[in-house]
């Protein structure tokens, strides 16, 4: 065992095992020039703060995976998103805003996330229309939807709800309560069999019906699964900016395929890992912050971004194929 | 009372009879020889069976029970082992996961337990243990394994199955010997246990080695069933290919004026091989032999550019060849063709047209085609190889396996090349289009080409090949020439330890 950890068959086998290391190297670099440049964005405060803005992404970004696993792709998801953050904002405004309220609104948005999955799930899977075309004209459905639920945003999250997010417990901010959470529920995802079934979909559809798995079920229930995370992404959403606006997800959709690309994964399908996603995220969670803090003039900030997002990208393809050569 | 009885399967995909009239029968207990050219419906027949391809008419039974076998699910539950000719693993899963995809032990009927899986596969990779080769473990990674590990994962995938009826669709063709006979084994135990079985192969001796009974498949239909102890390989050639034997059989070849030399390599090394020299001059055919898997294929692909090379030198016509790519390699007068051709040779789902004349567009590097033009210098390309085919426009998958083959060599016919490179060629294509594929390199080496072959199989080597050279171990071991080149030297060289 030893011998087979030094010299690059080691690395190879590591990275194999774990194909998110690349991203988790750049993402200790980010995190080392943001204290650079801003020593406080390392502190207790930042780290929370930047915890608490991008654990939608985050979220949203493991949605992803699960059907690009199967190597497929759902350019719905942040339409997904808007849509339960202005289902459960209206829910519990109507509802009078009290934890019931809270609970009730959650247990609902959950119900329309997976609702949404299972539509895209029968679009790509059962009537088998192409990925990126089908769940682009979802999209396009579950935006309407959102736009007749709340024709306008602005309307105010209960404070119980937006209070709880951004609040502490113990004094341990909210937030890394629903990292640990996550991490544990990834855990146990990682182990469930329709990951490893996604996963074989994603490398030959073909193969994996030959060997008897169910393929457009397992695609099925992968986007279903993806709907349910949405929703999720919509919870810390909705806490985060304390409102409901029926466009919110709509930039968020290209980041979390973003973030599943940086975390290692395959977009053919086959390969990747959750973590590895979760980490993309934080990825573009620190570049975005990261050209705040060298100070770039507010007109030059996209382009940046843009930049930093791409030798991101080089980066992990260059550390992947070092190691795996 | 019959094991698996399919009665008057046919299966059409679009206007191609895949299948006419499939009747194959299989009692408990035995192995049942399932043979024919490529295209003769054997594998289309086993994929009924398996579920993976629905039949348009015939019946199916099991113990006399009529079955009707909905998809791969429905076959498993029925009792309906499959190994896939083109193999069914998932590159990126280990081999654990792998043998068990099909079934995956779970606890809490949610998560894949772990400790069961490994369990479980380390049952099946002891089977092979000793002639696996290195890194056939249970968590390595299929996509890290060679292509006879591959195939040996695929062999446990259906052995896992543990199911009453087994259909083998040519699981021996990337074995070597000890690992063909331990597959043999297997299936001798296997046949103890009241197991039926299937079992394709292009390999006559392996068929009269292993096999109870066999059914002879041609043009789509079953034309003969008979217990192997009461035929021989004349009677089941004859039936193969119809009409009293036109003979696949090629003479021996004809002694080479000497040539000037066209391919000078010089102690190349690199991975998978080391120090390995030779010459080819024009005319000549240059057969490699050996084990399957001892560094031919490196070497060939190596001097192709396709694989590095770490040190020695390749000459072609005196001058130092260069090649960083397959792309020079070609515009340098090299031609490559691989029997894997799947991977290496068919753009899948593109016209005939366009499977001939990339390499003509890469040599003339022409940016804008003229159909017409193209056609004609294609038509004359494809007709040197006898090759059927409905039309250009037809896709290129709807060919039979040697059909297929004969259109990747005709790319490298209509500029000729000074080297052909053949990466055992023949590799499942039946004995017709193998006895024209020979023909054709036989009257290229008249013309002047210098041709190196790599053939697992010996006859073909002995039969064509002026020299052969032993790879064991990615390394020359022996050349045989002349009345040196017997069966009994190539199978004693192969052995030989390295």
């Amino acid at each position: 065992m030893a011998a087979m950890m030094t010299g690059s068959t080691g690395l190879k086998r590591w990275v194999e095992r774990y194909p998110f290391l690349p991203a988790l190297l750049i993402l200790i670099v980010l995190l080392a020039l943001n204290g650079f440049y801003q020593p406080r964005s390392v502190s207790m405060a930042g780290i929370t703060g930047l915890t608490k803005t991008y654990l939608a992404l985050m979220l949203l970004a493991v949605a992803q995976t699960y059907v690009v696993y199967a190597g497929d792709i759902d350019l719905s998801a942040g339409a997904i998103l808007s849509l339960v953050n202005v289902v459960i904002v209206v829910l519990m405004q109507h509802w009078g805003g009290g934890a019931l309220s809270v609970f009730g609104a959650i247990g609902v948005g959950l119900l329309v996330g997976l609702a949404c999955g299972l539509i895209n799930g029968v679009v790509v899977a059962a009537l088998r229309l192409q990925a990126i075309v089908a769940t682009f004209a979802t999209s396009i459905f579950f935006t309407g939807l959102a736009l007749y639920v709340l024709p306008v945003a602005g309307t105010p999250a209960p404070a119980a709800f937006w209070r709880t997010y951004g609040g502490r417990f113990l004094d341990i901010p909210f937030v890394f309560y629903a990292v640990v959470v996550l991490a544990l529920l990834l855990r146990l995802l990682v182990r469930m069999r329709l990951s490893l079934q996604l996963l074989a979909v994603g490398d030959d559809a073909q193969r994996a019906f030959q060997s008897g798995l169910a393929v457009t079920a397992i695609r099925m229930k992968g986007y279903a699964l993806c709907g349910l995370f949405a929703a999720l992404a919509a919870f810390c959403v909705t806490g985060d900016t304390a409102s409901g606006d029926p466009l919110v997800g709509g930039k968020m959709t290209l980041f979390s395929v973003a973030a599943v690309v940086l975390g290692g994964s395959a977009l053919a399908g086959g390969y990747g890992t959750v973590v590895g996603s979760v980490f993309g995220a934080l990825i573009i969670g620190l570049i975005n912050s990261l050209v705040y803090f060298v100070g770039t003039p507010s007109e030059w900030q996209n382009l940046l971004q843009g930049l930093a997002i791409l030798v991101a990208l080089m980066a992990g393809v260059i550390v992947g194929r070092r190691a795996r050569a | 009372m019959s094991k698996l009885k399919l009665g008057g399967v046919s299966k059409a995909y679009g206007a191609t009879m895949a299948l006419r009239r499939g009747d194959l029968e299989v009692e408990a207990g035995e192995v049942h020889v399932l043979i024919g050219s490529n295209g003769s419906g054997k594998s289309t027949l086993c994929k009924i069976a398996a579920g993976s391809v629905r039949p348009d008419a015939g019946e199916v039974s099991i113990d006399g029970q009529p079955v009707r076998i909905s998809g791969p699910q429905a076959a498993r539950s029925l009792g309906i082992g499959i190994f896939y000719q083109e193999l069914s693993l998932a590159a990126h899963r280990t081999v654990a996961e792998n043998i068990f995809l099909p079934d995956l032990p779970v606890t809490a009927g949610l998560f894949v337990d772990r400790a069961a899986l490994s369990g479980r596969a380390a049952r099946y990779t002891a089977l092979f243990d000793g002639v696996a080769g290195d890194g056939l473990s249970t968590d390595a990674v299929v996509e890290n394994l060679r292509a006879d590990q591959r195939q040996l994962v695929e062999i446990m995938k259906a052995l896992a199955t543990e199911a009453p009826i087994l259909i083998f669709d040519e699981p021996t063709s990337a074995l070597d010997r000890a690992q063909v006979d331990r597959f043999f084994d297997i299936l001798r135990d296997l046949k103890g246990q009241g197991r039926a079985m299937i079992f394709i192969s292009h390999r006559m001796d392996e068929i009269f080695a292993i096999g109870d009974r066999v059914t002879v498949m041609r043009d789509g239909e079953t034309v003969a069933t008979a217990r192997i102890a009461d035929t021989d390989q004349a009677e089941v050639v004859r039936h193969m290919v119809g009409e009293a034997g036109q003979g696949a059989q090629a003479a021996a070849p004809a002694p080479v004026a000497e040539g000037e030399t066209v391919l000078a390599v010089r102690g190349i090394s690199g991975v998978g091989y080391s120090g390995v020299s030779f010459e080819v001059r024009k005319g000549e055919i240059l057969g490699f032999g050996g084990l399957h898997g001892q560094g031919q294929s490196r070497v060939l692909r190596a001097i192709f550019g396709a694989h590095p090379v770490a040190s020695g030198e390749i000459l072609l016509h005196g001058t130092r060849l260069a090649a960083r790519g397959p792309r020079e390699a070609i515009r340098s007068g090299l031609a490559y063709v691989s029997g894997d051709r799947g991977r290496d040779g068919v753009i899948h789902g593109r016209p005939i047209l366009e499977n001939v004349i990339p390499i003509h567009a890469l040599r003339q590097r022409l940016h804008l085609a003229n159909p017409a033009a193209l056609r004609q210098k294609a038509q004359a390309a494809v007709e040197a190889l006898r090759t059927k085919f409905a039309g250009f426009s037809h896709p290129i998958n709807s060919l039979s396996g040697g059909n297929q083959q004969k259109i990747v060599i005709a790319r490298w016919l209509i500029d000729r090349p000074d080297v052909l490179l053949l990466d055992d060629p023949t590799k499942g294509i039946d004995l017709s289009a193998k006895a024209d594929l020979f023909a054709l390199i036989r009257r290229l080496a008249a013309e002047g080409l210098g041709i190196v072959l790599y053939s697992s199989e010996d006859a073909e080597l002995l039969a064509n090949a002026d020299r052969i050279l032993v790879f064991n171990g990615g390394r020359v071991t022996r050349e045989l020439t002349g009345e040196a080149r017997t069966r009994f030297n190539l199978t004693q060289a192969a052995y030989e330890a390295a």
